[in-house]
């Protein structure tokens, strides 16, 4: 028998005992422009009701931004406190999720990494509708696991009441303003708050289902016309979303579950981009997930966009609804059309409270919004 | 009515809230103050739970519960 009984273990061997490089959520923030829209408001100009809008989305109130703010006024407020929340100030890359861009050209996130004091880091937009946040979050993810960046502050933010007509009574009652951040930095795989086992789709046959017809290259080199009213608002066909969201939503959700090795019972909570409750609680039942474990804020913020996902998250922490160690899931659904999916446990962070600053009370109708003259 | 009749309207009584009495074959949607994306949902697990196609439209708002029964046996028929 040899001496040396135990030989070192193989470089190989000692490499597969550390888990894969990945990135871990760190900070978490919220914010929403200060003026409250009640759907009583929104009836005092639209044919609808209160008891209409509630029964049928399960919207109660949402938030508008004042005349002249832009997205990137509200992905900074959100950027700052994400990054507070984070503890950190810098970071090596800003990523803005956004249907809603301040400028057709350039870019929003390399003003929002301005205004926040990160002059000189990496700066881009993603634009995936409603999916936003969960395609940021996997383009920040490859930023870190690919070794690009350390850090990387992204922001879900929208201005949805900036291309929705709002005398568009199916639209203007789901949407609102609002913006949501993360911070990633890297860490390891196995550690509470990476993210991963990501499912990211497309279908760019039905683009038309969800739409801003004018306003780019399709409509600009037809030089000589000029768009039409509604083809320079936001479009949507109520039915077909309503149907291929849940759809989709509950195949990703499904994707990253077998990704992740997880069962539908060992979601503690599933995060939906937050289209509307009955959608909602569709994909729900659909997976089988008791109601109760789907996070919802859809009552008091309405449709957010790219924002939706990292407000109800802020919202939920904050609340003490999801705590350190809980399983969760997010899952998106919009235009494109574009879907998506990924999979974290909770890291032990105390986030951020996604409110509007607390010296700013609502606001009367005729101070501003989008009907103002 | 037919068993599709029945598991039609255990289908709507799960998705929608409605007084028994009022679910006769004669009743609307409209009548029974369906909306349409309850609509879009029921169409949705009779494609599953059946194995037939519909189109959204065709569960419109003024078809009556034995008319939609009609419509699935016909597609069930081939």
């Amino acid at each position: 028998m040899p001496s040396d009984a135990a030989p070192p273990p193989e470089p190989d061997d000692r490499a597969l005992a550390y888990a894969p490089r990945a990135a871990v959520l760190c900070g978490l923030a919220g914010w929403l422009p200060p003026r409250v829209v009640t759907n009583d408001e929104l009836s005092t100009y639209l044919d609808t009701s209160d008891e209409w809008i509630a029964t049928r989305t399960g919207i109660c109130q949402r938030h508008f931004a004042d005349p002249g703010q832009a997205t990137s006024d509200l992905a900074v407020e959100a950027g700052r406190r994400a990054l507070e929340s984070a503890g950190t100030e810098s970071v090596d890359a800003v990523v803005v999720a956004t249907t809603t861009p301040d400028r057709s050209c350039p870019a929003t996130a390399p003003l929002v990494a301005h205004r926040l004091g990160l002059t000189g880091v990496a700066a881009f937009d993603v634009s995936a509708v409603c999916t936003g946040f969960v395609y940021g979050l996997a383009t920040a993810a490859g930023l870190i696991t690919a070794g690009v960046a350390e850090r990387v502050l992204l922001i879900g933010a929208d201005t949805y009441t900036t291309i929705i007509d709002p005398l568009d009574r199916a639209n203007a009652i789901i949407f609102g303003d609002g913006a949501g951040a993360v911070v990633l930095r890297a860490g390891d795989a196995d550690e509470p708050g990476a993210i991963g086992h990501f499912d990211l789709g497309s279908d760019g046959a039905e683009e038309e289902m969800i739409m801003v017809a004018a306003g780019g290259s399709r409509q600009r080199s037809r030089r000589d016309e000029q768009p039409s009213h509604a083809d320079r608002h936001f479009s949507m066909e109520g039915r077909a979303v309503f149907r291929h969201a849940i759809t989709r939503m509950t195949g990703s959700v499904r994707a990253s579950l077998a990704a992740a090795e997880w069962k539908v019972d060992d979601v503690d909570h599933l995060v939906p981009h937050q289209a509307n409750q009955r959608i909602l609680r569709a994909v729900a039942d659909d997976l089988g997930l008791p109601r109760e474990r789907c996070v919802s804020n859809a009552e008091s913020v309405g449709n957010t966009g790219a924002a939706s996902i990292p407000l109800a998250l802020a919202g939920a922490a904050a609340g003490n609804v999801i705590e350190p160690g809980d399983r969760v899931l997010l899952t998106a659904f919009g235009g494109g059309l574009t879907w998506g999916s990924c999979a974290l446990r909770w890291p032990d962070r105390t986030p951020r409270t996604p409110t509007a600053p607390a010296a700013a009370a609502p606001v009367t109708a005729q101070e501003g919004g989008p009907l103002a003259p | 009515m037919s068993a599709t009749y029945d598991r039609l309207i255990a289908l709507l009584t799960k998705l929608h809230e409605a007084p028994p009495g009022d679910t006769t074959p004669d009743a609307t949607y409209a009548e029974l103050d369906v909306d349409s994306l309850t609509l879009v949902e029921i169409v949705m697990h009779v494609e599953r739970e059946l194995g037939v196609t519909i189109e959204d439209s065709e569960l419109h708002p003024d078809l009556s519960l034995g008319a939609t029964a009609k419509l699935i046996d016909e597609r069930l028929a081939g």
